[in-house]
């Protein structure tokens, strides 16, 4: 299983949700990925379903080359 | 819909819909039930570990499903749930999310008022 970067997990997630801003660091080595994203397609959703929009950005690589991911999402404040 | 389901659930030859069955009813038997890595007490995986012990400091009494005995239990389980990550946990019967939401909600209060909520308004 090829091994993928913060980066490029970063890029994925913004260009499945335009307008979103990620946040990707590993932790553990390199498998296990820890990201904050704030993206306004968030907005009015409940958090499982901000989670899945991100799971959604990263099929095939949750349970792959991501083995673990931290998540934590947020709509954009408002006014910014 | 009465079938030998019912009583062998833990025999691995179960199929997709099979085990389905049985996630809505261990859910809607239970008023908190995780499906982690690892048995309770013995998690196999930190983040497992992690909402057990919070359920364990609120001392709430919750049930575990090790996904881990049959590779067809964590597949069921994400094509029921939509959701990719183990642990699952479900409050009342209803899906609340992974460790992240779980601990997210601890720490606001609001999964100790989910919990009161279902305590004191069963809903079956």
């Amino acid at each position: 299983m090829e091994p993928v970067t913060s980066e490029q997990i970063r890029r994925r997630i913004e260009e499945a949700l335009p307008g979103a801003e990620a946040r990707v660091a590993a932790f553990h080595g390199s498998d296990h990925f820890e990201a904050m994203v704030v993206a306004p397609q968030f907005r009015g959703l409940s958090r499982i379903d901000q989670h899945r929009l991100v799971y959604a950005a990263l099929e095939g690589w949750i349970g792959g080359p991501v083995h673990a991911l931290a998540l934590k999402t947020a709509p954009p404040e408002a006014g910014s | 819909m009465a079938d030998t389901h019912d009583t062998d659930d833990r025999m691995p030859s179960q199929d997709v819909t099979a085990w389905i069955d049985t996630f809505k009813r261990e859910t809607a038997e239970h008023a908190v039930f995780v499906y982690a890595k690892g048995e309770k007490n013995l998690a196999m995986c930190g983040f497992s570990a992690r909402v057990m012990q919070i359920f364990d400091r609120m001392g709430v009494d919750y049930e575990v499903r090790n996904v881990l005995t049959d590779p067809i239990i964590r597949q069921a389980l994400s094509s029921w749930t939509s959701w990719p990550t183990i642990p699952q946990v479900f409050v009342g019967g209803k899906f609340v999310g992974g460790c992240d939401i779980v601990s997210e909600m601890y720490q606001n209060g609001e999964l100790q008022q989910l919990i009161q909520g279902v305590g004191s308004h069963p809903t079956t």
